[in-house]
């Protein structure tokens, strides 16, 4: 953040754009903030050889790569994957499910955690607080794997979930996995139960810089709980919400495919498969590189659209934003 | 072989081959003090012509061998001991070895995550004793096979030899095509005689192994017979004793038993299948010709079976069968665990599966005794059939790579794997410790084998990869050779067996192969079909779409492309049954 505010205040103060003077302001700007240079170098480093470097990579969308031939000798095919993938009849089912599933995720699963902190600050003990923390983010060290396995058994025919839902419904189900609308809940309700704790931590982290005489203050104007959490806290940790958010609708087209194939079966395929499921699944047939860096490649520039969009309008309306 | 040979050569191949007869005990041809290339060539085509002197009757039948015994055929090529028990003789031409030089192979493969150190693996040793070839395995990471293999491809450092070579993206033809394995067509004959001859035995063998154009990409496990079907029904003994009931052959008589169990207690008689696509098994839609997907019709042209005309009647009773609850409800949901664990309880009677499977989690665990039944007719007197069919290709394949440095000692080294003496040694490990061989010549695990008795304690499953290979580019002898078939009291050998020898496979597809254009167009309409039709089969057997909508299946299938998908398979079918 703190890299950010500088770099703006840097961009404000170059624009005379005289060049001597700019020279000499990023000269001074060296001199005075070395250490923060520095300590931003590996991560500008890591940039540069991880995320930059092998983009070029992307090419391979455009040819059908060979690995042993490697990218130069591979032939060019133009836009064929793009076209296998836009004309397929499943194209549209599968965006859809994965814009929905990540709208989900959005609506219920970005809240969760900032209601979780909120909470959690209200406590005064802090045996509880600790406590409660430690079982909440506990989920997010046990592997996917397992986390669907725990799944299955709960929503089984007998298990727990199944056993309350047709108790509160009075319906009788049988396993919950098989029914196109529980996917969803399914999906995004075990997703907050794994990372909800992980996720309340850079918020509460948020809350514990907050100043103490903002309370104080309204204590004496004999102000709420409820009030303080409203006026107060939330409006404190606002720039983290709203970075945070702004990533995550840049990921609204993003989807992993394990957590779905560990999940899905053919009953509920029109539901929960997904764009990266549906490629996974053709590539167990041919293993096509070209073919999922194409169809990556898409996602990733609706991705970038979509963040871009967002932090335009979040720039329009509010303080921070990420550029 | 037709190469005209100058007088210079005959001369020297003669003096040669007199030296060899000299020094024929010791199977070593003499090292020419001057090896220009053709010279080579010359002294290659020369057999060292070993004969071994015949220890049948020692060996034969022999429950207690000394140890002077053991060491014989241990560490000797001799193999007069064994006897011809196939149909087709496997070949013992030694001629290769032991190969001279200081030869250190690399070999590529993925490890079984029971052995994780395969340089120390016995038969390896054996084989280097017996082969003069020293191996370098290089195993990646468990689980991260796909990672490290493309990796090695994409970094052109190819090792020797590389096990499993389909894995090249588009496969094992595509691999070749992109100059990454080496095409042996040529070099077979000359280098690697034992595979050459075992996979002239027969004609199924020859078709299976080489490409449509006729090229011989590298070698294949073959067996010495089309290996038993693996995969059918069964039924709890004890479900047939409470209902009175004989083995159901039709499908009537399949849903008379299956609601005399639920009568008796068995909630949901038939587990029925599961996400890894259970309901597609080829047993219940088979007996209406309704196949998983596709087969061969009585023409022996490429049909589709989800778009055959009794689909709907399969259908319609599913979701019959479904709707009385002869069905476990989370057919469509349970993944395997929750499969076997519903297959242990007193809800199940009838699993679809595998009896070597079913045999651990029936039997060894649970002593749950049970029998196979056939694949369900719809007349009484119809013959059963099924899809699963082995076309005698088995084990695991391997490929020779272009960056090969010792291309002949490569070959001579997997050549092995197809020689008697080979057969033995990866089949069932050591000589005395491991098995003993019958009075007919065949290998077999004794009671105090390593193979049941680890002195480090590793259960079956364990020592069959510990003391022998159990997947190999070599000559798989399953049947025999498995332990967890040829153990005392098995009876999952006898099923498959009785079922290998009742059932119809004319329908199964042989392994056919795609050209590149093909691939992939194959993988985009087999993708789309195949999402289709897990859908409406699993939402009309479920119930929530009537059977009628097969109807609209079928029409979004043609629209797919369905006529294109089955021409594909069609012309690549018809390019096989031109090999």
């Amino acid at each position: 953040m703190e890299i950010l505010r500088k770099n703006r205040e840097i961009d404000h103060v170059r624009t005379p754009s005289e060049p001597k003077n700019a020279k000499r302001l990023i000269q001074k700007d060296l001199k005075k903030n070395w250490f923060v240079y520095l300590m931003a170098l590996p991560v500008v480093a890591w940039f540069i050889i991880f995320c930059y470097g092998p983009m070029w990579g992307v090419m391979i969308a455009f040819k059908d790569f060979k690995p042993l031939l490697g990218f130069a000798d591979s032939d060019w095919v133009g836009f064929k994957h793009f076209i296998d993938f836009f004309s397929g009849p499943y194209f549209w089912r599968v965006v859809k499910n994965t814009l929905l599933l990540n709208v989900w995720g959005i609506v219920f699963g970005f809240t969760a955690p900032i209601i979780l902190a909120l909470l959690l600050n209200e406590v005064r003990s802090s045996k509880f607080k600790r406590t409660v923390q430690t079982i909440t983010y506990m989920p997010h060290f046990i592997s996917l794997v397992v986390v669907c396995g725990i799944i299955h058994i709960f929503t089984a025919n007998e298990g727990v979930v199944t056993q309350l839902l047709s108790f509160i419904t009075g319906k009788d189900y049988s396993s919950l996995l098989g029914y196109s609308n529980l996917f969803r809940p399914i999906y995004t309700f075990s997703g907050i139960w794994q990372s909800i704790g992980w996720d309340s931590i850079i918020y509460l982290a948020a809350m514990s810089s907050i100043d103490p005489s903002l309370y104080e203050a309204a204590d004496i104007d004999g102000v709420g709980r409820v009030k303080k959490m409203w006026y107060i806290t939330l409006p404190q940790i606002s720039p983290v919400i709203i970075i945070l958010f702004i990533f995550a609708i840049g990921g609204l087209m993003a989807s992993g495919y394990e957590k779905i194939i560990l999940l899905y079966n053919p009953l509920i395929y029109d539901t929960a498969d997904v764009i990266a499921s549906y490629v996974y699944r053709r590539g167990l047939r041919e293993a096509s590189l070209s073919y999922s860096t194409a169809v990556g490649l898409i996602s990733s520039i609706v991705n970038f659209g979509l963040l871009w969009m967002t932090n335009t309008i979040v720039k329009r309306r509010s303080e921070s934003s990420l550029w | 072989m037709n190469r005209t040979m100058k007088p210079l050569f005959t001369l020297l191949f003669i003096s040669i081959l007199i030296i060899s007869m000299v020094t024929a005990c010791s199977g070593k041809a003499k090292n020419e003090p001057d090896n220009t290339v053709t010279q080579e060539e010359g002294v290659s085509k020369e057999k060292n012509e070993v004969t071994f002197e015949n220890i049948s009757g020692d060996i034969r039948g022999n429950k207690a061998p000394t140890q002077e015994q053991i060491d014989e055929v241990n560490s000797t090529l001799n193999d007069t001991y064994l006897g011809d028990v196939f149909e087709e003789v496997i070949p013992s031409d030694y001629s290769a070895y032991p190969v001279k030089g200081d030869v250190v192979l690399d070999v590529w493969m993925p490890a079984n995550s029971n052995i994780p150190d395969m340089n120390n693996h016995l038969v390896q040793k054996q084989v280097e004793k017996l082969t003069g070839i020293k191996v370098n395995f290089i195993t990646p990471p468990v689980g991260q096979e796909a990672d490290a293999f493309t990796l090695m491809i994409s970094s052109g450092e190819l090792p020797d030899i590389i096990i499993d070579p389909g894995r090249y993206p588009g496969g094992f033809e595509a691999g070749v095509n992109d100059g990454a394995y080496l095409d042996l067509t040529d070099l077979m004959e000359e280098h690697a005689p034992n595979y050459t001859a075992w996979r002239n035995s027969d004609e199924t063998r020859r078709k299976t192994t080489v490409t449509d154009d006729g090229r011989l990409l590298g070698f294949y496990g073959i067996a010495p017979y089309s290996e038993w079907i693996w995969f059918g029904t069964l039924i709890k003994q004890e479900a047939l004793d409470k209902t009175g009931l004989p083995i159901p052959t039709t499908i009537d008589e399949w849903y008379e038993f299956l609601k005399k169990s639920k009568e008796v207690g068995y909630k949901a008689p038939l587990n029925y299948g599961s996400t890894y696509g259970q309901i597609f098994t080829g047993i219940i839609n088979g007996a209406y010709g309704v196949w998983d997907w596709t087969f061969l019709d009585e023409n022996g042209k490429v049909a589709w079976g989800p778009a055959q005309p009794k689909a709907k009647e399969y259908l319609a009773t599913m979701q019959q069968w479904n709707k009385e609850g002869l069905l476990n409800r989370d057919w469509a949901t349970a993944d395997f665990n929750q499969r076997m664990a519903s297959a242990i309880s007193d809800d199940t009677a009838v699993m679809m599966d595998s009896p070597d499977t079913m045999w651990s989690y029936w039997k060894v665990q649970n002593d749950i005794d049970f029998v196979g039944a056939l694949n369900p007719v719809l007349n009484k007197g119809d013959k059963s059939s099924t899809t699963y069919k082995n076309f005698k290709r088995t084990g695991t394949s391997a490929a020779i790579t272009t960056q090969s440095k010792n291309v002949e000692a490569a070959m001579a080294w997997l050549d092995f794997n197809f020689s008697k003496k080979g057969w033995e040694l990866i089949n069932f490990g050591e000589y005395g410790t491991v098995h003993l061989v019958d009075e007919q010549g065949m290998p077999y695990y004794p009671e105090n084998s390593y193979i049941y008795n680890d002195p480090d304690g590793q259960p079956v499953d364990v020592t069959l990869w510990k003391y022998r290979w159990h997947s190999w580019p070599n000559i798989r002898d399953e049947h025999h050779a498995n332990p967890l078939i040829s153990a005392k009291g098995s009876y999952s050998g006898d099923i498959r067996k009785n079922w290998t020898e009742n059932m119809d496979t004319s329908m199964a597809m042989p392994p056919i192969t795609f050209t590149k254009d093909e691939a992939s167009r194959e993988a985009e309409l087999g993708n789309q079909l195949s999402t289709l039709r897990g859908e409406y089969f699993a939402k009309i057997i479920m119930g929530e779409l009537p059977v009628d909508a097969y109807d609209k299946f079928l029409k979004e299938a043609q629209s797919m492309g369905l006529d294109e998908f089955i021409s594909l398979h069609q012309a690549a079918l018809d390019r096989y049954n031109q090999r």
